[in-house]
């Protein structure tokens, strides 16, 4: 049995059911490996946060490892670890998320225990347990952002980007002041708003089906009752009304060579330009021959790495570049050869052959990316959180073909007309 | 409102693992070849293993054999780079060279439908490098400036050290495999090519595959790609690892938010036949990031970091064993001490009986996830292939890491735990008092990785 009928796109069949909370439930299944992903995605992202309060998403989220009342602390990990599961969390702008990958026998152990997080969460929080958790995540800020060579630019590049109040302008990490002043009552009230079934999606994929699935769902999540209604997300800005360019700053750091990001505003997730740019993307940067790494790292020889990114983001798309130096190479000529080579694709140089290799690339790695049950569980949960339909996954693997140069070149021209942020990292002046 | 309390369930039996059991054999050449197939995924894995790691660098030259690597696609008898590359694009496929101290491997991810010409370019570029004088000039510049980046992050210049003090910098593992700006500079493209012609040998390599090979026939598509490569690497003699463990170190790093700790000492070979047993001990103190003793320690009760996790790291002649956090500045020494506690305890308590229940069952019942998708395949039959490990190595794991009792770990823990015997290098704020000794000033090495964190 293939996960690919026709043309080698991956497909990740599912079937959806809502229980009469609202929770939606998704099924995936497959049988290959005795294996199942346990994936629980609520709508609530660090974009929820107000100003003050930033990284309080992600703070809940490690807070929400720390026991249940039925689960005491440091259990959570070891039941699962004890059956050979492996579970972990994550939050970014949009979403926040649960999951586990647990031996078929052990699906049952997954769902009570995000029951507990969803239900019996709230009686254990107490001051220790937020202060060691803010003391971690504290942690966590220095290791990935203060402590690491150019860590302060993404920080800079997204409040330069999505100037505040739009909802992304703050970093999921949250700032350190705002940590340090969050207190247990933020901490209760975002819990109440957010870690509701209305606001969650349930997926089950690998060794489960859907019917059973579904029992599994009603048993463990039917009788929560609904929250009190989530607050509506806040407006986003208008985030691409000035100009490439006029949004720009220059970091020092303790680092030997310059090194440039750009940043821009793009259509969201899931939306035919978005899928437009990410064949962009790897028209650009991805393999030796495409055209940053031959024109700024191979032939121009003016950088010792190039990458283009997109991120699958709701209120707006995050399209960008990053190139670091060669010795000697001022970081403006990086800017100046990006900048020609994204006019060149704007003015219609690409061929048919250009953009199916770059298709064919980004099919490579999304299958080995979507080859796990974990993998695919949480881009069916993403799909369902962002585009309202687990269904939607296929939709968008299989939209990469439709791509034709000239939905690449308009990419190209957009970025050009603007919406652009620049932060430059130089080695600090001794 | 308030929500009924479920029952915790009670599980059944645990699944099997489902260890494929791959097809093996020789090409006419030597080059063995384990193939895996599965066909949920349309693509295929592939790992080619050579014995061209940096521990076959000739001494004055540290650095040669990544350059190498870093060179099989600038160019091949058959097409010069730029038409490999437009090729290689075109196709879709990825060929990465990885080359650590032992090893050099090129992996390639390919689709399904190009399996027939992904395996002839990957024959092309291992057997028929041609490294062109532009080419060659071009990588090994932006090699050189790629290892002067690295000196800039505190955590690259804790692992250096950690490797040095264990091993000794006369020892291949006690250099990083990128080698020296000196070694990467200095290199002639005639050694390059030496080295190429000396260690790029069919037979002592292996092909391991995994995954949906499409419409290709794969034995003979091996055979006839890899036609015309022959010979044997001559075998590689190291030097003894230095005979004690070096001092501890401090770099003092400027304006450093937090402290890199590295606690190292002398582990096993890959292949020794205490590896399973240590690995379930080193498991109690720090193979699980939340539940090992450091993590539960330094993180969930105190708060120190992000993460404090330990492990072996086993190569083909020799191993180490590290501790490894990154704690806040003010607590460095305070979070050393707790360190040396925990290794203390382990060393002189005996594991309880269901701590250790729990590390068995954690490392036996995750066998299935571990041979999930055609990579984790292909990187588990590479491990039991390239480190000679018993063909049923992996069948055979649960019951030999059942079989470990807690006097096993109380003897590995004294053998390798021991906070005595161990180096401490810290690199960042305020070093431990007791340690004078001077780091190297010149922080050697590169690295063209990022390190992997503990997610969370």
């Amino acid at each position: 049995m293939t996960l690919a009928p026709a043309a080698g796109v991956l497909r990740t069949p599912s079937r959806t059911a809502v229980l009469g909370n609202g929770l939606r439930v998704v099924v995936h299944e497959d049988r290959a490996a005795p294996v199942v992903a346990v994936h629980v995605m609520y709508g609530v992202g660090s974009r929820d946060e107000r100003p003050g309060r930033t990284g309080l998403a992600h703070l809940l989220e490690h807070l929400l490892f720390e026991g249940t009342a039925h689960c005491p602390k440091g259990e959570f990990d070891k039941l699962l670890e004890r059956v050979g599961g492996s579970n972990n969390g994550s939050t970014w702008l949009d979403r926040t998320n649960y999951y586990e990958v647990v031996p078929t026998h052990a699906v049952e152990l997954a769902l009570w225990l995000e029951r507990e997080r969803m239900a019996h969460w709230l009686p254990v929080l107490d001051l220790e347990m937020l202060d060691v958790q803010r003391s971690v995540v504290l942690n966590e800020r220095r290791q990935t952002v203060e402590n690491r060579p150019y860590g302060r630019a993404y920080e800079r590049i997204f409040e330069l980007c999505f100037p505040p109040p739009h909802p992304y302008a703050s970093p999921t990490i949250g700032y350190a002041a705002d940590l340090e002043a969050t207190t247990l009552d933020d901490v209760a009230a975002f819990y109440r708003a957010y870690y509701a079934p209305e606001n969650a999606v349930l997926v089950l994929a690998g060794d489960v089906d859907s019917e059973g699935g579904w029992d599994l769902a009603e048993y463990y999540f039917g009788d929560i009752p609904r929250g009190p209604g989530r607050p509506p997300t806040p407006p986003a800005s208008p985030a691409r009304s000035t100009p490439a360019g006029e949004r720009r700053e220059t970091l020092e750091d303790a680092v030997s060579f310059p090194r440039v990001h750009r940043l821009y505003a793009v259509a969201p997730y899931g939306s035919a330009d978005w899928l437009a740019l990410d064949v962009l993307a790897y028209l650009l940067a991805d393999g030796e021959s495409s055209r940053l790494q031959r024109a700024l790292v191979r032939d121009g020889q003016l950088a010792q790495d190039v990458d283009t990114f997109l991120f699958p983001t709701v209120l707006a798309g995050i399209w960008g570049w990053v190139a670091t130096s060669r010795s000697g190479i001022s970081p403006e000529a990086l800017e100046t050869e990006v900048d020609e080579v994204l006019a060149a694709v704007a003015e219609g140089d690409v061929s048919e052959d250009e953009v199916r290799g770059a298709v064919r690339r980004l099919r490579r790695d999304g299958l080995a990316e979507l080859a796990s049950v974990e993998a695919r569980a949480d881009a069916l949960a993403y799909a369902a959180t962002a585009l309202g339909d687990a269904a939607e996954l296929d939709r968008v693997l299989a939209g990469y073909a439709e791509v034709t140069p000239d939905d690449v070149r308009r990419m190209a021209e957009q970025l050009q007309v603007g919406g652009g942020a620049t932060v430059t990292v130089v080695p600090r002046a001794s | 409102m308030t929500v009924a309390a479920v029952p915790r369930p009670r599980l059944g039996p645990p699944p099997a693992p489902r260890v494929p059991e791959p097809e093996r054999w020789t090409l006419a050449n030597g080059l063995r070849v384990v193939f895996a197939p599965s066909y949920r995924i349309p693509h295929l894995a592939m790992r080619l293993i050579l014995p061209a790691g940096s521990a076959a660098d000739p001494a004055e030259h540290p650095g040669t054999a990544s350059l190498v690597g870093s060179l099989l696609t600038e160019g091949t008898a058959q097409r010069d780079a730029d038409a490999l590359h437009a090729r290689l694009d075109a196709l879709g496929a990825s060929l990465d060279t990885g080359v650590g101290h032992d090893f050099a491997t090129v992996s390639a991810t390919l689709l399904s439908e190009t399996v027939a010409e992904g395996v002839e370019l990957l024959a092309e570029i291992v057997t028929a490098p041609c490294f062109p004088q532009d080419e060659t000039e071009r990588v090994r510049a932006e090699t050189l400036d790629a290892l002067e980046a690295r000196g800039d992050e505190p955590a690259n210049v804790a692992d250096d050290l950690a490797s040095e003090r264990v091993f000794g910098a006369h020892h291949p593992y006690g250099r990083p495999p990128w080698g020296t700006t000196d070694g990467v500079a200095g290199v002639t493209r005639g050694a390059l090519r030496g080295f190429h012609t000396a260690r790029y040998r069919p037979a002592g390599a292996i092909l391991v595959a995994a995954g949906d090979p499409g419409d290709a026939e794969l034995r003979d598509g091996l055979e006839d790609a890899f036609a015309g490569w022959a010979g044997e690497p001559e075998p590689l003699r190291l030097p003894d690892r230095r005979s004690e463990v070096g001092g501890g170190a401090t770099v003092v790093w400027p304006d450093a938010a937090q402290s890199e700790l590295r606690v190292v000492g002398p582990g096993l070979a890959r292949s020794s036949a205490e590896w399973i047993p240590a690995a379930v001990a080193n498991y109690l103190v720090g193979g699980s990031p939340i539940t090992g003793r450091l993590g539960a320690n330094l993180r969930e009760r105190r708060g120190w970091t992000y993460g404090a996790t330990s492990a072996f790291a086993g190569g083909l002649h020799a191993g180490s064993w590290q501790a490894h956090s990154a704690v806040g500045v003010e607590v460095t020494d305070a979070a050393l001490e707790q360190i040396r506690l925990e290794l203390r305890r382990i060393c002189d308590e005996p594991v309880p009986d269901d701590e250790l229940r729990s590390a068995q069952d954690a490392i036996i019942l995750s066998l299935p996830r571990a041979f999930e998708t055609p990579t984790r395949v292909a990187s588990r039959l590479a491990t039991v292939e390239a480190f000679g490990l018993e063909r049923d190595y992996w069948e055979r794991l649960p019951e030999r890491v059942r079989a470990v009792t807690a006097e096993d770990v109380l003897r590995l823990a004294r053998r390798f735990f021991a906070p005595e015997r161990l180096a401490e290098i810290v690199v960042g704020g305020a070093g431990q008092a007791s340690s004078s000794a001077a780091a190297s000033s010149s922080h050697p090495g590169a690295g063209l990785r990022l390190r992997r964190g503990r997610a969370r």
